[in-house]
């Protein structure tokens, strides 16, 4: 009996082995093999369903998809990448969550998949990836941590990946007889006559916690400030970034009704539903505006540069995808990441309502859609210092800025004072982790 | 002598052993399900651990978490906001239910249905009723302002943005949900009172008022402690309906403390600090608890059983 069995086994071992020497496509190997993607439930990952399904088609690898409110994803994500095993073998993550993951040894090196040659695609061409999205999303452990540097690796490719743009309804802006904002003065000043003429101009996040302070990012860039100076001392009370607060509080003011409680989905929301005049904030907008389920202003709307301060300068966030260390089959895992970036892929995101990742896509696509001019435009100002994405980043955001701008907006309190006692708490935190032991 | 102790020895044991015998598996449930997390908390309070970290690994802080949790005033907010919000609710669900109670003990027509439509709120989860009062308080799409506009012109309102309305809307969906709670157990009380005694009562001339006061609710008053007792540990537990209607917001004006427990330990990934704050909240809840049953305690009759 044990003797069939071995005999059995043996002939199964070298039955594999030639098959092995024999595939056909990179994928043969792995096919009837069942992945397990982690990604937001958002408009540009329910199209990238489709996407999904072709390559299972395509190359025999079953996916499976765990879509989550996107600040959900963190909780489950680390909860599962602690196992031993864990369930996931693609996550998508929030950027600024990046260094956190790598921090904790949660991820897998891309570096070892890109020494495979039966898993590189020698069309793949990465250098196509808008580099801003790729060190932005992928690209931890260089300058500061976080931004491009030679110590940084690659752990993750963006998909989903976005920078803010300016949307603004075409018919509101030609009936009220305005010029489409460029600067930080020009913005308020429209934002001022659309209140008098009772239109709500901008909407805008303003949630406290993760939501106000996303917010008031967007404001700081252009405006020239910073978070941290360059030895991590903590600036978020100056000038600039009281003006940024000064900036959201006549948003909250002059924009639809309920900022104060509007996360990302509810002020696209008021965009979307025509409530609002003025959208600054992600790309996204552009797509969900063409989506009949989302939207009842498609073909109103138009696309200009984020408005500049003192310089230009736009988000760079969205989500990233890579492979936990933990994951069961990293190889195939790698395989659909390749896919779904690869420029066969980013062309069909477009196709489904999704956004590209690649300057070739948004080039040949440009005059089919009319962000994408806009975007190409917009990415070299995309900033890589936009928000310190450091592991004490997430207390920072959430407890300290997102309290602070939620008092900024729904009081009148002078903000001075405001950013002055946030600042002492940021500086707690850093002093706190260690970041001044080199002083 | 010897003889008579030996016989009876092992029928003295056997006897205490029984009940022992019948409740051994509650308490390994207790032991397994209550005291290991709790113990696990208290352990956890003395570290500083994130998920994603190796646990055996973590440092130990000693009380470090308990000093910083006594001079954090984000804490003692958040206990203010959690006793205020207990106050109001538990204060005005008691009156409310009773006095619901009162009202349909009574067998009048349609009895039955109004307490059917009563108990409603209670049956549906807390999540559900988070999204439900959140849409409804909405301020650009929730029904409260577009009716409080047509009927009475009153502005829109944004009533989970700002720190009051917000503390008013929790307070009101906590109404909302949790009366009936009182009232399903008050009237179960009224009508498991001896009806002798409320006759003779009447045959003696107590008026309405007399009656409701001086008679019945003295009788019911175990069971109005425990409804009380459960309430006030529901508050310092509650967490979901404010997770979803205002995730704490604006700033700390909705952060009970068990909100701001989950916050820290998952939104900052702070358990160790977290831990240390959830000790507190179980020497709250102890503390109120004896306190409560040492004042009206509805065993203390039975406790010689």
């Amino acid at each position: 009996m044990r003797h069939v069995l071995k005999k059995g086994l043996l002939s199964m071992g070298a039955f594999a082995f030639v098959t092995a020497a024999a595939f056909a496509n990179p994928y043969e190997k792995f096919e009837g093999t069942t992945i397990v993607v982690s990604w937001p439930a958002l408009s540009h990952f329910k199209k990238a369903e489709d996407l999904v399904a072709e390559f299972t088609e395509e190359t025999g690898i079953e996916v499976e998809i765990d879509a989550l409110q996107y600040l959900k994803l963190r909780d489950r994500q680390l909860l599962e990448m602690s196992k031993n095993e864990g369930e996931y073998d693609v996550v998508s993550w929030v950027v600024m969550w990046k260094g956190e993951y790598v921090s904790k040894g949660l991820l897998t090196p891309l570096s070892q998949f890109y020494t495979s040659g039966s898993l590189v695609d020698p069309n793949y061409d990465l250098d196509d990836i808008a580099d801003a999205y790729l060190q932005n999303g992928g690209v931890v452990g260089g300058k500061k941590g976080y931004m491009p540097g030679k110590s940084g690796a690659m752990y993750g490719v963006p998909f989903g990946a976005e920078t803010s743009i300016l949307a603004y309804r075409k018919d509101i802006f030609e009936e009220q007889g305005l010029k489409v904002p460029e600067t930080y003065d020009e913005l308020r000043d429209v934002m001022q006559k659309l209140h008098e003429a009772g239109i709500p101009a901008l909407t805008s996040r303003g949630k406290t916690g993760h939501q106000i302070t996303a917010a008031w990012l967007l404001h700081l860039a252009p405006l020239g400030g910073k978070i941290f100076d360059d030895q991590w001392n903590p600036v978020i009370n100056s000038p600039e970034a009281v003006e940024a607060a000064q900036v959201l509080r006549e948003v909250a003011q002059t924009g639809p009704k309920g900022i104060p409680t509007f996360g990302f989905g509810e002020a696209a929301a008021a965009f979307l539903q025509g409530e609002a005049a003025m959208h600054l904030d992600t790309l996204k907008i552009a797509a969900m505006s063409r989506d009949p389920k989302l939207s009842k202003i498609d073909g109103k709307v138009g696309y200009a540069l984020h408005p500049v301060g003192s310089r230009c300068g736009s988000e760079t966030g969205g989500f990233a995808a890579g492979i936990p260390a933990n994951a069961p089959n990293k190889e195939a895992a790698f395989l659909f990441l390749q896919y779904m970036t690869s420029k066969a892929g980013d062309q069909r995101m477009v196709e489904l309502g999704g956004d590209p990742v690649r300057i070739s896509t948004l080039k040949n696509n440009a005059d089919k859609f009319d962000e994408y001019a806009v975007v190409a435009e917009q990415l070299p100002c995309a900033d890589p210092d936009w928000r310190p994405l450091i592991p004490e980043w997430n207390e920072l955001n959430i407890d300290v800025l997102g309290q602070a701008l939620t008092e900024v907006i729904t009081t009148d309190k002078p903000i001075q004072p405001i950013m002055d006692a946030a600042n002492e708490k940021a500086r707690a935190i850093m002093e706190r982790e260690g970041y001044y032991l080199w002083q | 002598m010897t003889v008579l102790t030996q016989s009876r020895k092992p029928r003295f044991a056997a006897e205490t052993m029984t009940p022992y015998t019948f409740i051994t598996p509650a308490i390994l449930v207790i032991l397994g399900g209550l005291l290991y997390p709790v113990f696990m908390a208290f352990y956890l309070s003395f570290y500083d651990w994130e998920i994603g970290r190796d646990l055996a690994k973590a440092p130990f802080m000693g009380v470090d978490n308990f000093v910083r949790m006594v001079q954090d005033p984000q804490v003692w907010e958040v206990l203010w906001v959690t006793l205020r919000f207990g106050f109001w609710t538990i204060t005005i669900e008691m009156t409310l239910g009773v006095a619901l109670a009162l009202l349909l003990e009574k067998p009048i027509r349609g009895a039955s249905f109004f307490r059917t439509i009563f108990i409603l709120p209670l049956m549906v989860s807390p999540v559900v009723v988070g999204l439900i009062w959140r849409y409804l308080f909405d301020a650009r799409i929730g029904w409260i302002n577009y009716y409080l506009g047509a009927f009475f012109g009153i502005e829109p309102q944004v009533w989970l943005g700002d720190a009051d309305l917000a503390f008013f809307a929790i307070v009101f969906t906590d109404i909302w949900q949790w009366t009936p709670f009182i009232f399903i157990i008050v009237i179960a009380g009224l009508q498991a009172l001896p009806s002798e005694v409320v006759e003779a009562s009447t045959i003696d001339g107590a008026n309405w008022y007399q009656q409701v006061f001086l008679v019945k609710l003295p009788m019911i008053k175990s069971i109005l402690v425990i409804a009380l007792l459960m309430r006030l540990i529901d508050v310092f537990r509650g967490l979901e309906v404010m997770l979803i209607m205002t995730g704490g917001g604006p700033g700390r004006a909705t952060e009970l403390l068990s909100l701001h427990i989950y916050n820290r330990a998952f939104d900052t990934q702070q358990l160790g600090y977290a831990s240390a704050i959830s000790v507190l909240l179980i020497l709250i809840v102890f503390a109120i608890s004896t306190a409560i049953l040492t004042m009206a305690n509805p065993m203390k009759s039975k406790s010689d059983v």
